[in-house]
Parts: structure tokens; sequence; C-alpha cells
């Protein structure tokens, strides 16, 4: 009954467009040989503009008219297939269609391995609706990434930011992580970050995944929180009644650390029943990797050097399920489940030389951190005979535990002397200074804090096919609400000596590493934190807390806050002849209340009070958006997008947690009344596929950002801002809106084998792209005073690199191949500063790996590989190049393990 | 078989967290909840001129989170339930036997401003041997701190001789009475007690403010952090005096001008007073003449803090101390001026 009202409403509202008797054609493509499915592949009834596409685990559907029709199958590398059909009205036909491939190498062993991988990911790209990037599980495996963060570095425009070496957050052509949306099969997925909303990737492992989509121009249907970019994650699906089971195994050393590192993986999965109808995958992965780092640090204001040893331990779980029930061609169920868990121990032994307070601090940092992802999405698909509805609920949750975070400080008063000569290695001149004699307790602290994002999601999509003239066409109505809870704890305690605690000596461990920055610094032995603790809970009565520093802590840190999202969006998507117009509206309105609390100290330091605080928002957008597809021959594609969506701000930024230091006349205030930013962007973008599997692209893109968030200094501002003043002068430092940003560039990218080349150079293969981009962002001038507070600085965007792009050169015969790849991050922006003097920028990086691999038959294959070969160190500087302010190095890791495909 | 292996992988996956070296060689903090309570010592030490008649230390509980929130910047939770600290004499100088100084003891603690355990009859439980030094004192439970007073004998040290050598006991705590866990003695922080000679520059010093370029010098040395005396006529002033105390100097100017003072529940007529005090950073003590150095935090009047500082020498001959002192306040400074004060 409701769904004859809704057509029947449709239908009034559309006059003008014909719904002709039709049937429904649904099925499968998939590789003749080793039966793997074929994502991206089109499927077209012949002499009519009606066009589809395979879906991610190679199936499609297509509503056509009835009678003799030809069904034309097209994919790169395969050759095309023609099937006839006589198609009777109301009927649902199920088609399982196999395509052979149009190369040998397709077809042999190999075609288990990376050129298949590629033609899914292109097919995929090249007969999207909207701008997208696809790498394919069988691309992931070509590169040495262990994490979906890792994997996306080698997508054009994406960069990253690294922590130890690893990759972590995601930047989409050059904006900020907060400019990207990440989901899970299609829904966001929490952060379990205590203030920010974006994920880091590395908690998720790239095993775990089916392909990860990049949609760099947003459709209707889609989440409109994306400036920069749509990262969609996409787990596994059970493909086929054989049993299919995957497997690796890899064990590998860290040249810094000289230790090993293990990785597995396994994955089952398979149709049950007689017609296939139950399907079920599961997946399963492990990856345990000791690292570190040696940093050097350097703060020029202070004129301090720090020195730091880092020893890390991380673990990479991941185990995700698909479940599906399909009653009938036409109707289905699926449960899919996601759980990843990245635990971190990190030790961090330092040294701090502070030439101007004759001080150098000694200490070492033990830290545990577990962030966990789970994910679980419910949901059916319906195909009725006018219609399909899908709908779907979703669970999800991100958490952040760290059990402790212990750190201790001993502090010697040893003069000495800091010289920048050379400003790679700083000149450090202190006597005796590894002497542990020398060093007392100065301070104890001992953490533990627990970060909690929890997302309820429903979500339901209707899509009515219709014809005009010769023409098919879709138009797709849905909605979406969304409950979101997050919340952060923190429990924090601080220790400082009322006796004669013994001197650091008495706490003394080994060196964990042979060498420190290849033997320039030597660190003597370090504080080892579990013997001190011991030596704390037999003698308590020689430490006193600072409960006033607790309390601070404590209330500024934590909070609690709820954001309810509703969400509707129509969208038509109508195909005449060559060119395909997709255009709709997207409705988004978000509702935030947030309780945190406000800390108070008076004008001698000391902490007058703290007073809870609730508070919230709620704003709307409707978001046009618009995209075009003309398609010039069959390889080559023009595409042009005009869209509008919005970035929410950042909990830190939002919440309206507050501290009044009246002895320092600052204010720091969360602005519950920050608004997001929107943004329109423009892209146009044309692209060749070549058909032995390849691609040729180039495009330009434009964003204008409005009510970009930056951090305003409010000179002599009564307190609070509203209201009656509670303070008459105080400078307020508070995130606010009113500034504009432009984002503007190009990227290219190209891929394919080199064939052309003679003698044994035709077995090479290119994948490169590059990305330019330039932007300017107009915030309150660094040097703005009291008098002149509206004087404005043109910047970069923070986090927005200049240049960034990708080299891998393949070498691919018979049963081997082997890659090696240049990942190229430019130099960004990384934090303004008070002053344009006090800017941070990150330097350019380029970190190269190796892989190879060979297949010994088509169910084994081993492989090997090395990162980061020439050992480039993560480095930064303030305001000029010569003076670095970080220079972090790694050295080399790798892997060698065999993988098995049954 | 390769079900079986399955099952293997799937139960090494299950138990993967197990190598995530979350507990490899940690050791637990004491949680805060867990954290004893802590006697200790509420000052390093206590100093009075050589004819007091008694001295005392207080021992006191480290502050501690406050769980009801009312005072977020921690406070003394008292105890539940009253324990016995021992302590002892660990040092003394200046003369022979403890039993020449000490007569008695005894302990009391604070009920309200007005109203000590003394007055209320409340025995505390307190004792001290004179030959051994050792002594122990209950600290009841629902206080905050408790007082252990000596008497001594205040003949013992009053002299008309300057001396130059120390005249000090150290206390220490040596632990709790019974194997109490969450109660707990700082055992290696001291209180020490000197006796001050007033034959040197401790004590009570008189400014002669009829002496109009005296008082003139006065005012131009501490109108800079007072405005009250910056703007003082002779006239409104009955006595000035400045003292040294252990660790402090206290500059009073007793008005002409009385008021009305209520102290616990009685009402006195007393004249108005103009206090300035500071903490003494470098002292010369031990001599006559020396250097001084002392200072204290301000508020403006514009409510931010600043800290002032007084710099400079001193000379005692007899009753008459000569002092020459620079003040600082932020930006602003005074020259250096020379006050001529007496006992």
């Amino acid at each position: 009954m409701t769904t004859k009202w809704i057509a029947c409403c449709l239908l009034f509202l559309l006059p003008g467009f014909a719904w002709a008797q039709q049937a429904i054609v649904k099925g499968s493509i998939r590789d003749a040989v080793n039966n793997e499915v074929l994502t991206g592949a089109t499927i077209s009834l012949k002499g009519t503009n009606n066009v589809t596409a395979t879906d991610v685990n190679g199936e499609f559907l297509l509503y056509a008219g009835t009678g003799e029709r030809q069904l034309v199958v097209r994919y790169l590398g395969y050759r095309d297939t023609t099937i006839s059909l006589d198609l009777k009205p109301n009927e649902s036909r199920v088609l399982r269609i196999e395509l052979l491939s149009s190369y040998a190498r397709l077809s042999s062993v190999l075609v288990m391995g990376a050129l298949q991988g590629q033609a899914k990911a292109l097919n995929q790209q090249k007969n999207a609706d909207n701008i997208k990037n696809i790498v394919a599980s069988d691309q992931i495996g070509r590169f040495p990434d262990p994490n979906a963060a890792e994997a996306l570095q080698r997508v054009p425009g994406v960069n990253i930011e690294r922590d130890q070496g690893e990759g972590r957050y995601v930047f989409v052509r050059g904006l900020a992580p907060q400019f990207t949306n990440v989901s899970v099969n299609g829904e966001q997925i929490p952060s379990p970050e205590a203030d920010v909303r974006f994920v880091a990737l590395d908690a998720i492992p790239a095993d775990q995944l089916a392909s990860i989509e990049v949609s760099k121009s947003l459709t209707p249907d889609m989440d409109g929180d994306a400036v920069g970019g749509s990262v969609n994650l996409i787990t596994r699906t059970a493909q086929s009644s054989r049993p299919r089971i995957n497997a690796s195994v890899a064990g590998g050393y860290n040249d810094l650390m000289r230790k090993g590192n293990i990785q597995g993986q396994l994955q089952y999965g398979q149709r049950l029943g007689k017609q296939e109808k139950f399907g079920m995958l599961f997946n399963s992965s492990y990856y345990h990797n000791d690292l570190g780092s040696d940093n050097l640090e350097r703060s020029p204001q202070d004129n301090e050097v720090e020195l730091r040893d880092y020893q890390l331990t991380r673990t990479r779980l991941g185990l995700s399920t698909t479940l599906d029930y399909k009653f009938n061609p036409r109707h289905e169920i699926y449960l899919r489940g996601l759980y990843s868990r990245f635990t971190d121990r990190e030790w961090r032994r330092r040294y701090v030389f502070k030439p101007e307070e004759e001080e150098i601090e000694k200490g070492t940092k033990d830290r545990f951190e577990a962030q966990s992802i789970t994910t679980i999405n419910l949901g059916a698909k319906h195909n009725f005979r006018a219609f399909y509805l899908n709908y779907e609920a979703q669970y999800s949750s991100g958490r952040q535990n760290t059990p402790y975070d212990n750190e201790v400080t001993f502090v010697a008063g040893i003069p000495s002397t800091l010289g920048y000569n050379n400003p790679k290695y700083p000149d450090i001149t202190a006597t005796n200074f590894t002497d542990n004699k020398e060093y007392e307790l100065d301070e104890a602290g001992f953490g533990h804090t627990l970060a909690k994002d929890r997302n309820l999601t429903a979500k339901f999509e209707i899509g009515i096919p219709y014809k005009w003239s010769n023409n098919s066409g879709l138009i797709k109505l849905g909605g979406k609400l969304r409950s979101k809870k997050k919340s952060y704890g923190i429990t924090q305690d601080y220790y400082s000596p009322i006796a004669d605690v013994p001197t650091l000596d008495a706490f003394e461990e080994d060196p964990i590493k042979k060498s420190f920055l290849g033997g320039r610094y030597n660190l003597g032995k370090p504080l080892n934190v579990s013997s001190f603790i011991r030596y704390f809970n037999a003698n308590p009565s020689e430490f006193e807390s600072s409960p006033e520093d607790k309390a601070i802590d404590e209330a500024l840190e934590a909070y609690d806050a709820e954001e309810n999202v509703y969400a509707a969006f129509a969208m038509a998507r109508q195909q005449f002849n060559k060119l395909m117009v997709l255009a709709g509206v997207r409705y988004e309105r978000t509702k935030v209340t947030y309780n945190s609390k406000d800390v108070v100290i008076n004008g001698e330091g000391d902490l007058e009070g703290i007073v809870p605080v609730s508070d919230g928002s709620s704003y709307e957008f409707f978001l046009p958006q618009a995209s075009v597809r003309y398609q010039l021959s069959r390889y080559t594609n023009l595409r042009a997008a005009a869209t509008f969506s919005y970035a929410r701000p950042n909990f830190s930024e939002i919440i309206p947690a507050q501290e009044i230091n009246q002895e320092d006349k600052v204010a720091t205030a969360g602005n519950p009344d920050l608004k997001p930013v929107g943004a329109f962007n423009l892209d146009l973008l044309a692209e060749h596929y070549f058909g032995n599997v390849g691609v040729l692209s180039g495009g330009f893109f434009y964003k204008r950002l409005n009510n970009f968030i930056y951090r305003r200094v409010l000179f002599n501002s009564p307190y609070p801002l509203t209201g009656t003043p509670m303070i008459d002068e105080i400078d307020v430092v508070q995130a606010q809106n009113g500034n504009k940003a432009n984002v503007a560039g190009f990227e290219v990218a190209f891929q394919n084998n080199l064939s052309f080349l003679p003698g044994a150079f035709k077995y090479l293969s290119l994948y490169a792209n590059y990305t330019y981009a330039h932007s300017t962002a107009t915030l309150q001038s660094r040097t703005a005073t009291e008098s002149n507070p509206n004087a404005v600085d043109k910047l970069r965007l923070p986090g927005q690199a200049a240049h960034v792009g990708n080299i891998s050169l393949a070498f691919e015969r018979k049963k081997f191949n082997a890659r090696v790849s240049f990942n190229f991050n430019g130099e960004y922006l990384s934090e303004v500063g008070g002053t344009s003097d006090d800017d941070i920028f990150v330097k350019n990086r380029i970190q190269t790996d190796f892989s190879a691999g060979y297949a010994i038959n088509t169910h084994w294959r081993v492989f090997a590989e090395v990162m980061n070969l020439t050992n480039q160190p993560f480095e930064r500087y303030m305001a000029n190049k010569d003076q670095l302010i970080q220079r972090e190095y790694y050295r080399q890791w790798g892997r060698f393990g065999v993988k098995f495909d049954w | 078989m390769m079900k079986r292996s399955w099952l293997y992988i799937m139960l090494a996956a299950f138990f993967a967290p197990a190598c995530d070296k979350e507990n490899d060689d940690l050791v637990t903090p004491l949680s805060a909840n867990a954290f004893p309570q802590i006697v200790v010592f509420d000052d390093e030490g206590d100093g009075g001129l050589e004819d007091e008649d008694a001295f005392s230390f207080k021992l006191t509980l480290l502050d501690r989170n406050d769980s009801t929130g009312k005072e977020p910047a921690g406070r003394i939770i008292p105890l539940k339930e009253a324990v016995t600290v021992n302590f002892k004499v660990i040092d003394f100088q200046g003369f022979s036997k403890i039993a020449d100084y000490i007569k008695a003891v005894k302990a009391l603690y604070e009920i309200d401003d007005c109203t000590t355990s003394e007055d209320k009859g409340i025995d505390v439980p307190v004792q001290f041997d004179v030959t051994t030094g050792i002594g122990s004192v209950s600290f009841p439970a629902g206080v905050e701190e408790v007082e252990v007073e000596f008497e001594v004998d205040e003949d013992l040290f009053d002299d008309k001789l300057f001396n130059t050598k120390k005249r000090e006991l150290t206390f220490q705590l040596t632990g709790i009475t019974g194997n109490n866990t969450q109660v707990q003695a700082n055992k290696t922080a001291a209180f020490n007690y000197s006796i001050q000679d007033d034959e040197g520059i401790y004590g009570e010093w008189e400014v002669d403010h009829k002496n109009a370029a005296e008082f003139a010098r006065f005012k131009a040395l501490f109108g800079l952090v007072n405005e009250d005396i910056k703007n003082l006529q002779a006239s409104e002033v009955d006595e000035i005096a400045v003292e040294f105390e252990y660790g402090e100097v206290k500059v009073v100017v007793k008005l002409v001008e009385e008021e009305d003072v209520e102290e616990c529940g009685s009402v006195e007529r007393k004249n108005k007073e103009i206090e300035i005090e500071a903490s003494i950073e470098d002292l010369t003590d031990d001599e006559l003449e020396g250097d001084v150095e002392f200072g204290e935090k301000l508020e403006l009047d514009n409510s931010s803090i600043a800290e002032f500082v007084y710099k400079g020498t001193f000379k005692v001959t007899g009753k008459k101390l000569v002092i020459v002192l620079k003040g600082e306040l932020d930006d602003e400074e005074t020259s250096k001026v020379t006050l001529t004060l007496e006992k």
C-alpha cells in the first residue's frame, strides 16, 4: 500500500515522464577463469541509453523494457560480451555472466595479482557518476601498506600525516583531516579520539577491506559534511558457493629497533544453499610491530633542545564479517560487522636541555593506548517492479582507552650550551649530563583517559527508474537520522617529592638502542618508569599530590556531547545518449548539546572555581549538487561537478569548556555558536582509459570556503563575551568564523603498462599521479592589536600541501613482479603561530618503498616488502627552512611472507 | 584438517590482543584513592627570640582531592580514626641536654578560630622523653592539624651578648604506631626551631616618625607598595615598627585613630594599623651587619599581580639598627634609603 502511494505521488509530481511496463534484470559478472567478481563493469541495453554498472560485489540491477533485448557487457581488459534476452512484462531475470580476458596475462595465474585489481578499480572509476578514485583490495596488496591510511596515500590528491613513520590521518586535496568524511560501508564512523571528528585510519588494517573509495565530488545521496572528499571503506562479501580461503603469514624486521614483526590474515567466504542464498564471510587479521624513532626537537624561543628516544609496540587486530541472505533475486538482507583494535605501547625517553634555566630534564613516559572501532550494519535491499527500496540501521562506536599514561621527570642543575652551526644536529655541550646521580625528581604524572563516541543511524533510499523519450533515468529519494553521543573522561594525578627521593641512578636501565641518531649523541642510561613506580608505591609518604593541577586538567578536558543529524535528499540521474546528468539537493539539520566545565584561575594563579556549563547549537544546510559526465568516446570521459558541502567544527573548538587565567590575563573559550565551514566546490576532469587497463586523467578543482574557522584573539575584551561581564578586560582566545579561504589546483594521473618499450622493458608498468593546490586563507592578523584588531593576514591553509604525488614503477613477468614506489608529500603549514616567526611547517618528504612477489602456483605466492629505503626523516621547521625544530628518523623496516588463495 | 586449522587461527586472532604488551613490565601506581593520608610538619621551621617561654610545631595532613567538588583545588580530609604519630629530636645545638631547655609538653588543636581543645578540656595524648628526645602525639580524628607545644626555660639563652653560634633543635617524624598503611608519616622532612638572638637584627625596631626627615624617608621607601603610607601625615601616626621575625619582615604603622575590633565575641577599642608583610629572601642573621632582602606579591589596582622586593644592607650597633634599602615594584623603584631604627 505504502509503496503504491509513494509511486503514485511521484507519478503525480513528475508529469511527462513515462513508466512503461518493465522487466528487472539482475545479475553478477565474473572472470571466466578464476571466478573473481568484476566490479565496475558496464551493462547497457543496446539501442538505448539504459546503462548501469556492477557494484563492489560484481552485481548489477537494470530496469529494462520488455521484448527482444541485447545486453552489452563491457569491462576494461576483457572482451565485450553481448547477451540476447527476451524479456516479458514484470519478469525478474537473473543472469550470471562470465567474461574472458582479452590478454593472456590476465588469464594466467597472475590474474590474481596486480592487473585485475587495477582493472576493478579503473572500471568502477570510469563508470562512477561522480569523480572518485578507487583502490581495490588486490591493489592494496600491491603496495606494502599495512593500514587504510597508507593504502590511501597512493590515490591522486591524497596525502597523509604520519605518526612514528606510519600513516595516520588523510588529507584529500590538501585540506586538513576534519574536511574529509570517513565511512565504513557507506556510513560515517565515529572517531575514537576525544576532541576531533576525523578518524585515525591507522586503526583499520588494510587487509580487512574489499576496496576504498575516495569521492572528490559529492552526490545528494552522500553525507554533505565533506569538503575535501569522502572516504568509504568497504568490507568484503562472500561471492560464490565454492569456499574461498585467503591467508597470509609474514614476518619482518625493524632495522632501528633490531626487532621482528609478525603479520597474519585469514579469510573465509562461501555462499551456501542450492541457490547460494546465504553468504557468509569472516576475515581476521593481526599485525604486531615493534618500531621506534630517533627524534630531535628544538624550541627556538626558549633556546631548548630535546632528544627523544621512542620505542613502540603496535598491534592491529581486525575482525570483519558479512552475512547476507537473498530471499530471491529481488529481495535480500545483510549484516556487516567490522571490529578493529589498534594498540600502541609507547616508551619515550628524553632529555630537555635548558641553558637559560641552567637545567637539564631527563625522564621517561610509558603510555598504552587502545583504539577500537566497531560498526554493525543491518540492512535490506528490495527491488520492486517500479522502484527499489534500500534501508539500513547502523550501530558504530569508537573508543580510545588509555589505561595508563605515566611520565616521570628528573632534573639536574647542569649548565649547557647549544650551538646551531649545523642546524640538523645542534651541538650540545653539558658536563657530565649522562651522570644520573646529578638528577633529582621533579614530578611524576599518572593519567588515565577514556574517549567514547557512538553513532546510531537509520536511513532509507528509494530509487524509481523512468524513461524520458528513449532515455533512461532514475529518481532517488532518501532520509537519514543519526544520533551521536561523545564523551571524554580523564583522571590525572601529579606527585612531587616532599623528601629526598633517590636520584635517577636508582631507577636507571640499560639503553634500548645501541646508538641514537647515528651515534651523534650519548644518552647514557635512561629512567625505567616501572622501577620508579615500585619505589613510589613503597614510599608514598615521600610524595605529595597536586589536587589543584588534577582538578584543572580533569575539568578542562572532560566533556560529553550529543549530536542529532536529520537528513533528506532528492535527486535524479538522467542519461542523454552520451551525456549523464545527475542533480539534486540534500538537506541536513544538526542539533548539538554539550556539557563541560569552566575553570577560573585567579590573579595569583590559583584555582578559584570550577563551574559546570551546558550549551548547544543547531544549524541546517540545503546542499544543491550537480554532476555531469560526457562520454567523448568509449574510453574517454569528460566530467564536471558543482557541489555544496560543509564541515562541522571539531568538538574541541565548539565545546564550551573555558579556562580563565587572570594571572596571565588570557581566557580560552570554546564557542558553541561556531558555525560549520560552508564550501562551494567546482571540479572538471578529463579521463582517458586504455583498453589494456590503464588511465590518463587530468582535472582542475576549485573550492571556496565560507565561515572558515580560525583561532582569534580578542584583545582586552570583557568576559564573558555576552551577558554581564565578570572581568572587564582580558584577552580572549576563541575559535571563530568569519574569514574566507580559497583552494584551487589541478591533478594528473597516469597508469598503464609500458608494453611499447623494447626488450624486457615491455614488462614495466607505471603508476604516477601529481596534484598541485594553491590556497589562501584570510585570518585575523597576528600583528593585530587593540588599535587595529581587524588587520588581516593571508596564509596558506594549514595542512594544505602545494605538491603531492606518487610514482610507482613495476616489473611484471610471468610469475614474478616487483615494484618500487615513491610517495611525495610536499611541504605544508602545520601550525599557525602567534606571529609569522612562530609558524611551523612540515618539510617535503619522499618515502621510497619496495615490494616483490612470486606466484609459486595459482594458490601460493611469496612476497617481500621493504619500507623507507632511503631512511627519510620527518622534519619540521619554524619560519625559515634553516630553523629546523624537529627531525625524526625511523630507518628501514620490512616483511617477508607467503599468501595463500584457495 | 582444514577446519581445524581455521579454528586454530581464529583462536589465535581472538587471543592476539594478549600480545599488545599492555602489561609488559608494567607497575601500576597507587591510585589517588589508594594513596595514603600523609602526616607532615606544617612548616619546615620556626624561630623565636631567646627569652620566649614556649615554642611549638604543628602536624597536619597533605591536601587531597575533594570528591564533593566544593573545594576543587583540594583540601585536608581529616582522619576517620585517630593515629599516634611518633617523632624525635634528631639534632640540637647550642646547649648540652634537651632537658636543660624543654620543661614540659602539651598538645592541642583548634576547634574554631577562638576555641582550642584545651579550652574545652579535651585531652590530646602526647608524651616526650627529654632524655632521649623521643615523643609521640595523638592525631585525633576529624581535625586538620594538631599542635605540639613545648614549655621551655626562658632564661637558658637570655643573655646580653650577641651569639654567633647556632642554638636550635631539629625534629623528625619517625612513623605511625601500628601497621596502618592508610596513614603514613613523612619521615624524611624535618622541623627546625631556632632560637633568635635579640642582640642581633631579630625583634621589633621603631622608626622615629616624629623626625620629619626620617618619616619622609620611611614614606619614600614603603610608600612604593602602600598608598596609605605614601599619603600618611606624621600627625596621624602613633607608632611605626619594623619587626624581623623568623622568615618574615613586618612593617606596622599604628595610627592615632582608633576603631572597634571584635575578637571572639568581645569588642575592644584599638588603634588602626597599616601593615606590610614580606618574606625574607636573604638575611645575614649570624652577624651584626650584612645583607637583607625581602619581598612579596602584591595585587595592583588593575587586579594584576606584581612582586615587590626590598634589598640592601643593615648594621646593628647596640640598640640601633641602620638599614639601607632600595625597593622595586614592577618598573618602579626607589632610590637607596637609609633608615635609623631603635629598639
